[in-house]
């Protein structure tokens, strides 16, 4: 097993009349398991073109698990470009330039195919993002030639 | 306006062969501009011992705490299970309305963004009716 955290801290001095400081700190855990780590990850790099919306974490037989971790940060630069993400049909939110998003993910091959994708759209222009998965396993497919 | 910051930090010493050190912070300002968010629920904390369906965040409702969010817009949420993670397998799975987003297990947190729109709840239901404590936070124009 592997230890991986995720740590987020919030912080604000002028947002509220006192200061936000919020600080929290998780392991990655298996579900299911007290303290056994997730083993695997996928870390990309992408320039996603404007234009249509792309299957960024497809639904896998090896991921229905549904203990799974997503990241994803637009490092775009100019404040007016964003991402859209959704989950298959459901838009979750905007991602501006800079910002970065971290979910629990559910791989749900239950209901209809491609229910839970977790998908993309760049706006305004082509977005750099960068983004992994925290997985508990994934399917290799059989080379052609084996 | 206000200045808020989002760090991440995201570690591991053997998920790989070289650790992974992913660091970044993000200054949460409105849609398409570098001016910063100004309005908040703050920080509130919610329990319940029902494993049904609970809005968490209704979009909209009249003296509801996202009532003046402005949808599609650039605002942010921060949740978390604060229950010890026990056998594991106790969580709350979260959902854009009807659509499962994925499973807080005790102690994890989750940040995104959040479009809202008529209709679209942020939604959790616990796996058990055993009382189960999350404290959120949305930050919003």
């Amino acid at each position: 097993m592997a230890t991986t955290t995720a740590t987020i801290t919030l912080s604000s001095a002028d947002l509220l009349s006192d200061n936000l400081s919020l600080s929290a700190t998780t392991t990655l855990y298996k579900d299911g398991t007290t303290a056994t780590g997730l083993e695997q990850v996928n870390y990309h790099r992408a320039i996603v073109p404007t234009g249509t919306n792309f299957d960024l974490i497809p639904e896998s037989d090896a991921l229905k698990d549904n203990s799974n971790y997503v990241y994803i940060i637009n490092k775009n630069t100019d404040v007016t470009n964003y991402v859209v993400i959704s989950i298959n049909n459901k838009v979750m939110g905007r991602l501006y330039a800079g910002d970065w998003a971290f979910f629990p993910w559910s791989c749900d091959l239950s209901a209809a195919a491609n229910d839970s994708t977790v998908e993309l759209q760049a706006y305004v222009a082509n977005a750099t993002v960068e983004y992994a998965l925290f997985h508990v396993g994934e399917t290799l497919a059989t080379a052609a030639d084996s | 306006m206000a200045t808020t910051t989002a760090t991440i930090t995201l570690s591991s010493i053997d998920i790989a062969d070289n650790p992974i050190n992913i660091s970044n912070t993000a200054t949460l300002h409105t849609a398409g501009t570098d001016t910063g968010l100004t309005e908040t629920t703050g920080l509130a904390r919610v329990k319940t011992n029902s494993g049904s369906n609970t809005i968490l965040l209704d979009f909209g409702l009249t003296s509801g705490v996202a009532a003046d969010m402005t949808a599609d817009k650039s605002a942010k949420v921060y949740i978390k299970n604060v229950n010890d993670r026990g056998d594991g397998t106790k969580y709350v799975t979260i959902l854009l309305t009807d659509k499962e987003i994925g499973r807080l297990y005790g102690g994890d947190w989750m940040f995104i963004p959040y479009s809202g729109g008529s209709g679209e709840d942020i939604e959790f239901t616990a796996s058990d009716t055993t009382e189960t404590t999350l404290e959120y936070a949305l930050f919003y124009q």
